[in-house]
């Protein structure tokens, strides 16, 4: 009987903590599960694609290809290379990062044409990837621990009831002020708005395509980023995305470089 | 039944159903002017350009890839010392980061945004020249200096070389039929608090979204300084000229009924208050009030004479009908010349005016004699003083006709010889000379910077991924070269450069780098390094195109008149077919080089305008008047006034603008209104068998006093425009009223002394 009473007591206990929960708690929470849920995927290769679509419909299609590393020290960031396929010039260009949660990544460039490996500047996340809609910081968009958050309501997004939650970077050199995003009840981001420096509306962000990876992680496979402003519109792809393949981490190493180049 | 009984029976009908009649024009009149409020706000100087114009096209295809030309820009300049203090920084710093607010900007540049490339080793760091302003000091300020004015993209763009005036620019991305308010308003703001913040640092809103809302600021500051002063001046000319309360009211009523449907149809037509249109209601106000007094002196001094008020009105209108009908047909017909010419801005006040001047006909001929019949009327039964004194003038004139006609003849003589030195040139960037503030500021950019224009030019290598080929570079970056050479060009930046600064930090900060690859993977990567690590806002996309086969050249400005741009055009156009054969270039393009092309046009426009507009004139007036010798003998009052004018202008200048060309015939149908008067009433007194000396007293008796009055009143409106802070009215109306002036000497003096000997040829 004792026994009944505490956890009774226990569940009365937790249920007033989450009823007691406030806007911003409630928006922190949903944006960590929805991190969390991502997580745990070791290490993934995939083939990307990008087409950047201008107002007047002309297409310019980049093409890469990825890998990336998750970091088993939960407070620092994961760490990523890209090798640069297309267009033809920039073949063999790889890039290298080293994402940190609070500080300025570590980026390395390898250019093939001069041969040499060169450590470039990252505290300038806000600019275009490879002139696309789509900035440095919004890859990173998912990691909770860069925003402040508050839930605002609960809405439908194309016939699904979705957290609305509001994000605020912390990081200062952020080309936004705001977004405001639809999560799903399982916990996929499914559309960011986000708005600029001056708080009008920049663009938004539609995750399309999501894929249920080794039975546990969501990955959307295509982001379409449609600006507002200059009426340019985005396409981005992974194509034979992998979780999990085993890649050794001695290749997210600098000195490793040179020798991936090949 | 002739003509005059038609009239007769007309006013009689319409007298006598005077309720209906009123309701009818009312109701016209209402639904014309409920038009108004779709009147548009201006669009700055691209309502000065057909959208079909080559030049403004050129500039279309050139937003189309690279974003909107136009910019705000801060210009900063400390009362002591140059840029490199620290209070100054600190200002630029903090303008800086405040201008990203700016409603519809994309993007901010200034020198503590530049991004500024620094090496070490393998280490490439592009980040904002200036970041930190707390640590900065004396030595350091020193070096940003030298670092600064080392950097070529930095000098004469955002810094000026003597290092005194540097830019905070905006870039604006404004939606289609959307204005500059909201941004100017917003910098106007930030102008205001760093003003007060930094009391000894001179900060000011420039640039061409600046230059473009001039057109509105202007055109209301004229509207509203000037209006109410010419209204009152009206009100107390009609009152002093009619001698009668009640036929001034009268007069007012017909102007503002004839005014307010004329912007009410400008509304439905979807015109743009520009500042031309400003104009057109003080031309549609002397026209109807030249109509009013015409009609109503004639009305009064028939009572005076003992007529009853219906008979007095209705003979009036006989006299009156043709002539009132016939000036408000060639000034239509010589204002609707302006059509012919290419700057919608102008066409649409023209057309406002030809319309203005079709409802003051209309309103002549229908409410004012009702309401001069609604009216009390009281009348003195005096003659006036000015009726003798023309009197007495006719006598004069008919004595020394030929000493009249030698005079004139000789002085127009002497000042022909002088046209020839005039020639046509226009500078738009004096169009706001009269705005105090705008004169000052634009001062301090062109003694610092050339002017304060940019134009571009863009190229494309015509593949993808094109620009990044040696070839291409080196073609682009001997093209910059070649421009900075022209006397007209200030500074050049294109791709190249930054290529070259890329290529010298790359290997070590070398100088001996300072140069382009032979090596397009390697430019590419370049590039692709580049935009890794520049920030939002500080991309390429304004200066390259997404498949990165197009980039173009920002090139500043030096001042030039409109026929050095052209020249310069030209000239480059020339080096283009000779150097850069395989590449695809528009030339220059720019407002700069776009305007006076406008003109060009414009000014061949208003001449063949002139043309058609002159022998419409003639020809109407000799058909109406039915006498070959009237039409030729008109073409002379039609024509001195405009060679006598010109004359006199060539005593103070050589160059004409196109607003010196528009006067003509915005003048020339009112010009052309007074002889029309005198003729019409000359022919009448021919056939009442007058004899020489009785018919020029009989012109001056019905048609001199009207032609006095309708003359100043014009005059006087023209003379207001001087008051415009819109350098186009203002040349407009110093011209017209020269203009007005020297016709109402002619058509007093030459006219009756020209009919006087031809009349006594015939006879003999």
């Amino acid at each position: 009987m004792n026994k009944f009473l505490l956890i009774l007591f226990f569940v009365m206990f937790v249920n007033t903590s989450l009823l007691s929960e406030d806007n911003f708690e409630k928006g922190l929470r949903i944006a960590k599960e929805s991190y969390e849920s991502t997580r745990g995927y070791v290490d993934s290769e995939s083939d990307q694609m990008m087409i950047l679509v201008d107002p007047k419909g002309n297409e310019v299609i980049r093409e890469i290809s990825g890998k990336t590393l998750e970091n088993d020290d939960p407070n620092d960031g994961d760490k990523s290379i890209i090798f640069f396929n297309k267009p033809k010039d920039v073949e063999g260009t790889v890039m290298l990062s080293h994402t940190h949660v609070n500080d300025d990544d570590d980026q390395w460039l390898y250019l093939p044409a001069l041969g040499r490996v060169k450590r470039i500047s990252s505290s300038n996340k806000s600019g275009s990837f490879m002139g696309s809609e789509i900035a440095f910081e919004d890859f990173s968009g998912n990691d909770y621990r860069k925003y402040e958050w508050e839930f605002i309501g609960e809405e439908e997004y194309e016939g699904e009831i979705c957290y609305k939650l509001v994000s605020i970077p912390k990081y200062k050199n952020s080309g936004y002020t705001k977004r405001i995003g639809f999560t799903d009840k399982l916990l996929r981001p499914r559309m960011i708005e986000y708005f600029d420096r001056k708080g009008e509306l920049l663009k938004t962000l539609y995750f399309e395509d999501y894929q249920l990876y080794n039975d546990k992680i969501w990955n959307a496979d295509t982001f379409r980023v449609v600006n507002h402003q200059n009426k340019n519109k985005t396409i981005y792809k992974w194509v034979n995305r992998e979780l999990n393949v085993g890649i050794n981490k001695k290749d997210f190493e600098k000195s490793s470089l040179l020798r991936l180049a090949d | 039944m002739n003509f005059e009984a038609i009239i007769e029976k007309y006013t009689v009908s319409i007298l006598d159903h005077r309720i209906k009649t009123l309701i009818a024009i009312l109701l016209l009149v209402l639904v014309a002017t409920a038009g108004a409020r779709f009147l548009e706000a201006p669009s700055g100087y691209r309502g000065f350009v057909e959208s079909g114009q080559p030049n403004y096209q050129d500039i279309l295809n050139l937003e189309e890839k690279y974003g909107m030309i136009d910019t705000l820009s801060f210009v900063i300049k400390p009362n002591n010392g140059d840029i490199f203090q620290k209070d100054v920084i600190q200002l630029i710093h903090e303008l800086t980061e405040a201008s990203w607010q700016t409603p519809f900007s994309s993007r901010v540049s200034s020198l503590t945004n530049f991004q500024y490339t620094t090496v070490d080793d393998d280490d490439i760091n592009i980040s904002d020249f200036i970041s930190d302003t707390d640590l900065m000091d004396e030595n350091s300020l020193q070096e940003l200096k030298s670092l600064a004015l080392q950097e070529r993209t930095i000098v004469n763009f955002i810094l000026s070389e003597s290092a005194r005036v540097s830019f905070v620019n905006i870039s604006l991305d404004v939606p289609e039929d959307t204005g500059f308010e909201d941004p100017i308003e917003f910098a106007n703001e930030q102008k205001a608090y760093f003003n007060t913040k930094y009391p000894d640092i001179f900060v000011t809103v420039a640039g061409s979204a600046m230059y473009s809302n001039n057109f509105q600021t202007t055109a209301r500051s004229d509207a509203t300084s000037m209006y109410p002063g010419f209204l009152a001046l009206i009100i107390i000319l009609s009152y002093i000229l009619l001698r009668s309360i009640t036929a001034s009211a009268i007069s007012l009523i017909v102007i503002f009924l004839s005014i307010l449907p004329s912007m009410g149809m400008a509304g439905w037509l979807g015109f743009e208050a520009q500042p031309p249109l400003i104009i057109a209601p003080i031309l549609i106000l002397t026209i109807a009030l030249a109509h009013a007094i015409h009609i109503l002196s004639i009305a009064l001094t028939n009572m005076n004479e003992g007529m009853d008020k219906k008979k007095s009105i209705v003979e009036s209108m006989k006299i009156n009908f043709t002539p009132v009908f016939l000036t408000s047909f060639t000034t239509a017909v010589g204002v609707a010349g302006v059509n012919f010419g290419k700057i919608p801005a102008f066409s649409e006040m023209a057309n406002t005016v030809v319309i203005g001047s079709t409802f003051s006909f209309i309103l002549s001929v229908t409410i004012l004699p009702i309401i001069f019949m609604l009216m009390p009327i009281k009348t003195d039964g005096k003659s006036s003083v000015v009726l003798n004194a023309l009197s007495k003038l006719g006598d004069l004139i008919y004595r020394f006709k030929l000493y009249i006609i030698t005079f004139i003849g000789l002085a127009s003589l002497l000042l022909i010889n002088l046209i020839p030195n005039l020639y046509f040139d226009d500078d738009f960037d004096s169009y706001f000379d009269r705005v105090d503030n705008w004169v000052k500021v634009k001062n301090i950019v062109n003694d610092e910077f050339g002017s304060s224009f940019f134009i571009f030019a863009n190229l494309s290598s015509e593949e993808t991924d094109g620009i990044t080929s040696p070839e291409y570079l080196k073609k682009i970056d001997e093209f910059a070269r070649w421009l900075e050479t022209q006397d007209e060009v200030v500074t050049v930046t294109t791709v190249s450069d930054i290529i070259k600064t890329l290529n010298k930090n790359m290997n070590g900060g070398n100088n001996e780098f300072y140069s382009i690859p032979d090596n397009k993977p390697l430019n590419a990567q370049y590039l692709l390094m580049y935009e890794f690590s520049v920030p939002y806002g500080m991309d390429l996309k304004n200066q390259m195109t997404a498949d990165k086969s197009e980039s173009r050249l920002l090139i500043r400005l030096n001042m030039a008149t409109s026929k050095e741009s052209i020249e310069f055009n030209e000239r480059t156009d020339e080096w283009i077919k000779n150097n850069l054969q395989g590449y695809q270039t528009d030339g220059v393009v720019g407002i700069p080089i776009m305007m006076p092309y406008v003109y060009q046009e414009n000014t061949n426009g208003l001449m063949r305008g002139l043309l058609f507009s002159f022998s419409f004139i003639v020809i109407v007036i000799g058909i109406t008047l039915r006498s070959l010798k009237l039409g030729l003998i008109s073409i002379v009052p039609n024509v001195v006034p405009f060679i006598l004018s010109y004359g006199i202008l060539a005593i103070f200048t050589n160059i004409v603008t196109f607003s010196h060309t528009l006067s003509i015939l915005v003048s020339l149908g009112l010009v052309v209104d007074a002889t029309i008067h005198f003729l019409s009433k000359y022919k009448k007194a021919e056939s009442l068998n007058l004899n020489a000396s009785d018919a020029i007293q009989y012109c001056f008796k019905y048609v001199g006093f009207p032609i006095i009055v309708a003359s100043i009143c014009l005059f006087s409106g023209f003379a207001f425009l001087l008051q415009s802070s819109f350098q186009t009215n203002f040349i407009l109306g110093g011209m017209c009223a020269l203009i007005i002036l020297i016709a109402l000497i002619i058509d007093l003096f030459l006219l009756p002394a020209l009919l006087l000997i031809f009349r006594r040829r015939n006879v003999v």
